[in-house]
């Protein structure tokens, strides 16, 4: 991740170390030194969101990392980044919670990611990579992404993957990055530039929220990326994000070899979510399966997406137990007989 | 004369608050350093602990070190979290809902705790003047989520995030002077310690408890792991450490500064670097470089000790 990073051109890290994501900072401190760029160890995780925002407002390509509870800390740089419209790649190495917690991987995190995190009517732009090399194509996605629409970016990894090993293709490196109107670089010249999120009249304030929500409604339109898996005639549907669906995968792959019509919806957009595609998809079919690392959190999603049109079923393990696909396998399988079959017979 | 070191090890009370049975790591001086504290704070006290080494190794559950009331907080807020301890039960005693005795609280945070993401905390609790001993576990990095630095660690150490290699050689700032910025906060006592030196580890917990107000005390935990070393050489580094002036022994009490281990021929900094992985790297030229400052902040120390006597 941090390699695909430089390519994708960052030249600015901030990081404060915490398990388990230390990898990330580790190697940007060996490496950003040898591509040009600056590494800095912070004082604290809110030091480190805020340095970020200080290169990204220069029209640099800055990021952070951290796990769970460093990640709340930096919840209120991340309001000010979607305030002032100031690009910025987040990148999340989910732990179990609340509180430390503990730090094996889990997915705790889901709505404090998909519903902005911070204060205020804000949304980041949440990518859940379901393996490793994902995480590296959509760092450099990311950092797009962030460009296109000047506003934070958050990859939602978990402990599971950030600790992985796994052979990577990694990217070209990015030649040309986009031109900043808007950076501050010193005003010689020209009428100087402003970068706030204060704004204390009350309608030029709507005005800026209304300005903010017509680009989350592009973003919305444009942005949602899924993964569709065997769902061409499946009677049951799984619905899972990040390292999840990686085990969900295996088991439907289980169960297909077994000759049970299952299928997995893969959202790799948290949000923007996926709705309208999971609301089509319950005109062919009835039973969903929500699974996720924690106790419930894009179910949802989920259920506002089908309104009531389908029967949603919920298989979660919070606190960093991650089931095998055999395990996933059984309850899934296990459904499948009570509502398929038995509507069958 | 009588030694004193043979006896002052028997006048420690035999009573373990820090139990044996912990995970920390062979030769680790900082499980040395917290289980004397604590028999210097005595049971009738309550530890707030910032997420560090210590805790980890102390508390996972279901078992636990401690036989001391103990609370664990985040990274950030242990003195903030001792300040509430301290400010409820002075409430609860003033209402008369708590029988009035003496409960020492005791902040514990590592050097990221404590000079990094946790000063501010501290700052405010020692400007406010709570009743209560912050001890820092200095290890000189954060070697629990793998070695990485801290502004604690010493100028051209080697870790994770401060790598020596082609570009740079290792850590490029000053290790920052905690007890310093401590002591401008004009708090009643501030003392530097070692573990390496347990018997004065202990004097100075034991005064720091006694004194009202605020009291620091920043203790230098030679991390076996951390720094390289073999496990079994953590208290001749921690005496290293000392002797050769790249962590003094002194106190300031009421502002009064008065060195505890003052020697009149220092020992080369060759000699605490030599055998330590962290510092391998080091040319002649950093290593002289570092001797110089070394010496001139000796200097400075020992004309602030100076002043007070005259």
């Amino acid at each position: 991740m941090a390699e695909a990073a430089i390519r994708a051109g960052c030249r600015f890290y901030f990081g404060y170390p915490i398990t388990p994501q230390n990898e990330v900072a580790e190697y940007m401190s060996e490496h950003m030194p040898e591509a040009g760029g600056t590494f800095i160890q912070a004082e604290s995780e809110i030091a480190s969101i805020y340095m970020v925002l200080g290169a990204s407002v220069t029209g640099a390509r800055a990021m952070t990392s951290s796990s769970s509870p460093g990640i709340s800390l930096k919840q209120e740089g991340i309001s000010f980044l979607a305030g002032q419209e100031l690009p910025a790649v987040i990148l999340n190495v989910m732990r179990g919670g609340p509180g430390l917690g503990n730090i094996a991987g889990c997915q705790g995190d889901y709505f404090q990611a998909t519903r902005g995190g911070g204060h205020g009517d804000y949304k980041t732009i949440v990518l859940a990579p379901g393996s490793v090399q994902e995480l590296v194509d959509l760092t450099g996605v990311a950092f797009e992404l962030a460009d296109k629409y000047r506003n934070p970016v958050m990859i939602l990894a978990d402990g599971l993957i950030g600790q992985m090993r796994e052979p990577v293709v990694l990217p070209e490196p990015v030649k040309h990055l986009p031109e900043k109107d808007w950076a501050l670089r010193g005003a010689k010249g020209r009428p100087s530039r402003f970068s706030r999120s204060l704004i204390l009249n009350v309608r030029r304030m709507e005005e800026h929220n209304w300005k903010l929500q017509r680009k989350f409604r592009e973003i919305e339109a444009n942005e949602i990326r899924f993964e569709q898996y065997l769902l061409e005639d499946a009677k049951l549907v799984v619905v899972a994000f990040g390292s999840a669906a990686r085990v969900a995968k295996g088991a439907v792959k289980r169960l297909r070899k077994e000759g049970l019509k299952v299928g997995l919806f893969r959202p790799i957009t948290l949000w923007p979510f996926p709705h309208k595609k999971i609301r089509e998809l319950a005109n062919e079919c009835s039973e969903f399966l929500v699974y996720e690392l924690n106790a419930g959190q894009m179910l949802e999603d989920v259920k506002l997406a089908l309104s009531g049109s389908a029967e949603v079923f919920f298989y979660g393990r919070p606190g960093g137990v991650i089931p095998t696909p055999m395990d996933v396998a059984k309850i899934i399988g296990s459904r499948y007989y009570q509502r398929i079959k038995r509507k069958a017979k | 004369m009588i030694n004193l070191d043979l006896y002052a090890p028997l006048m420690l009370p035999k009573e373990e608050l820090f139990t044996s049975g912990h995970r920390a790591c062979q030769g680790c001086a900082e499980a040395l350093a917290v289980r004397i504290v604590c028999k210097a704070l005595g049971r009738n006290s309550i530890v707030a602990m910032a997420t560090g080494c210590m805790e980890i190794v102390s508390s996972p559950l279901p078992t636990t070190a401690w036989q001391i009331p103990w609370i664990h907080v985040a990274f950030e807020n242990a003195a903030a979290v001792a300040s509430g301890v301290e400010s409820g039960l002075k409430a609860l005693m003033r209402k008369g809902r708590l029988p009035h005795k003496k409960i020492t609280i005791a902040g514990m945070a590592g050097d990221g705790g404590t000079a990094d993401i946790g000063l501010q905390a501290l700052s405010g609790a020692m400007e406010r003047g709570h009743d209560m001993i912050f001890v820092c576990y200095d290890n000189e990095a954060y070697m629990n989520t793998g070695i990485q630095r801290s502004s604690a660690t010493p100028f051209g150490a080697s870790t994770t995030t401060s790598p020596a290699g082609k570009v740079k050689a290792g850590q490029e700032t000053w290790k920052k002077n905690m007890p310093e910025i401590m002591a401008a906060h004009g708090i009643p006592y501030v003392a530097t310690a070692c573990s390496a030196y347990p018997i004065d580890l202990y004097e100075k917990v034991k005064r720091a408890a006694l004194v009202k107000g605020p009291a620091y005390v920043h203790c230098l935990s030679v991390c076996p792991t951390g720094w390289r070393i073999p496990s079994g050489d953590a208290i001749r580094y921690g005496r290293l450490a000392v002797e050769t002036a790249a962590f003094p022994l002194y106190e300031v009490i009421d502002g009064k500064y008065q060195l505890t281990f003052d020697s009149p021929k220092l020992k080369p900094i060759t000699d605490y670097f030599k055998g330590q992985g962290r510092f391998r790297h080091l040319t002649p030229e950093a290593v002289a470089r570092i001797q110089e400052r070394i010496t001139r902040d000796y200097e400075k120390l020992r004309a602030k000790c100076e002043n007070v006597n005259k």
